[in-house]
């Protein structure tokens, strides 16, 4: 099985230890990469699909083609390029009038659309193309006696028409607890679970209110639940989760600090990556607790 | 356009659309720029219940907002944040049983506010990011990939200079140039 790794900016300018994370894990666990050479943004919410929808799904389309050229689906670790790249492929195979505009533009650098090629989230090629029954044996180190708290992100689940995988339920949202629950750790439900972390254009348009979602949902993973970690498949939720729970603290508005990550980070520990490289880049320590999961050796 | 001057406003275009929109009540444009299903609001409030903007306080969340577009209000929404803090988690869609997508009505109210010129500078900043190196988000330091054993350019248009000219032919044929928002060599 090969996939298009698809990068978006956030995780190869900001987070490159989620990029190496992918690149390791992925082939390790069966599963081909191609660099889609000449990727761009996805085009991320606040840019074309602000501006104009056919340009959105111009943009997207040309993304897509990457990998329709190569017979392969695309794969991301960020939700907003999940989003963004699905909901763009949803028009265009349901608006026959916005493909053929795209397509008029494609036209121009010589390349087309089909509507064949899709964008895989890197949570459901773990769970149904490599089975959480292979990650389990593919494990060198568990979560065992770790309570995690899990962020699907929005993307992951709105709105469900849009994505080629869904939850059984977008509200009660599973997979990413089951994941987690495969690598050893507990991943209970807490009240928050679905809330939004309030990244992206939020915090940019007002840093106060972003802040207040981010705060609600902290304080709540730390009462209910008391997690040892934070797991997210989302990178925008992994930047806001680890940088502004930094910043609360400065604030003296948090008085704790549980470490963040990304499920592939994650998922490379466990598998006994370099945690220098596919967990080295943060604001909220995390030295603690993997050292705690190099201490679970699996047999 | 005038070889060798950077169209910056494309005053022509504009003039033409606002002649032909005159007269047009404000959700027909809406539904125009994208949200085609505003009319079958009921107000129910379903999204609201639901919208991360509206637990935080934004003034014209999806709910408010489709009424007052509905109601033909325009002007006062105009210099208004809340549609460029929809995070767009579509959690309005997803709930919403009349399959209006708030969502769609957030961002077309986005696309309306361009057209007016209404656009925060962060995302004209996003834009000519995108336009430069077809990233929105885009850093020139390259310490954190160094730092992880990357190269220093990711396999993207960052470092295809014919990939990121066939994004730049795509993005000239879309109402970034027609309308002007950057500058595009």
């Amino acid at each position: 099985m090969k996939y298009g790794l698809f990068l978006g900016c956030n995780i190869p300018f900001n987070r490159p230890d989620v990029e190496v994370s992918m690149r390791e894990i992925f082939p390790a666990l069966g599963i081909e990469l191609d660099d889609l050479r000449g990727q761009s943004c996805c085009p991320t919410w606040g840019t074309l699909p602000s501006i104009d929808v056919v340009g959105w799904c111009a943009v997207a389309a040309r993304n897509l083609a990457l990998g329709e050229e190569r017979g392969i689906d695309l794969m991301t670790a960020c939700n907003s390029c999940y989003g963004s790249l699905n909901e763009a492929r949803h028009k265009m195979l349901t608006n026959p009038e916005i493909m053929e505009k795209v397509n008029e533009i494609l036209a121009k650098i010589g390349k087309k659309y089909e509507g064949r090629a899709k964008c895989r989230h890197v949570a459901w090629v773990l769970y149904k193309d490599v089975g959480l029954e292979k990650l389990r044996e593919s494990i060198k180190f568990s979560l065992e006696g770790l309570t995690v708290a899990v962020q699907p992100g929005c993307h992951f689940l709105w709105p469900s028409k849009v994505y080629p995988d869904k939850e059984e339920d977008p509200f009660n949202p599973k997979v990413l607890r089951e994941i987690c629950e495969a690598l050893g750790a507990d991943a209970p439900y807490y009240s928050r679970l679905i809330d939004c972390c309030g990244m992206g254009a939020l915090r940019s348009t007002d840093p106060e209110k972003s802040f207040k979602l981010v705060k609600d949902k902290l304080e709540c993973i730390k009462e209910e639940i008391d997690a040892d970690l934070i797991v997210t498949t989302c990178s925008s939720c992994l930047i806001q989760l680890d940088d502004a729970q930094e910043q609360l603290r400065k604030k003296g508005e948090i008085n704790f600090s549980i470490p963040v990550f990304h499920l592939v980070q994650i998922v490379a520990i466990c598998m006994g990556f370099d945690p220098s490289r596919v967990a080295g880049i943060c604001v909220t320590p995390r030295d603690e607790v993997i050292k705690k999961i190099l201490e679970n050796e699996v047999r | 356009m005038i070889e060798g001057v950077p169209s910056v406003l494309n005053l022509t275009e504009i003039a033409e659309r606002e002649k032909e929109e005159f007269g047009k009540r404000v959700y027909e444009v809406i539904k125009e720029l994208g949200a085609e299903r505003i009319t079958f609001c009921m107000q129910c409030g379903a999204c609201a219940s639901i919208c991360p903007l509206a637990r935080v306080g934004f003034e014209w969340f999806n709910k408010k907002l489709i009424k007052a577009l509905l109601l033909g209000l325009k002007e006062e929404l105009l210099d208004d944040p809340t549609p460029w803090a929809c995070v767009a988690c579509n959690r309005c869609t997803e709930v919403c049983p009349r399959d209006v997508s708030p969502f769609e009505v957030m961002f077309a109210m986005r696309r309306l506010m361009v057209e007016e010129f209404a656009i925060p500078t962060l995302a004209i900043e996003a834009l000519r990011s995108l336009y430069e190196h077809g990233h929105a988000v885009y850093m020139t330091g390259r310490e954190a990939r160094k730092k992880v054993g990357l190269p220093e350019k990711p396999p993207s248009t960052d470092s295809d200079e014919k990939a990121l000219e066939d994004l730049r032919k795509i993005l000239k044929e879309t109402k970034l140039a027609s309308l002007g928002l950057i500058p595009m060599e």
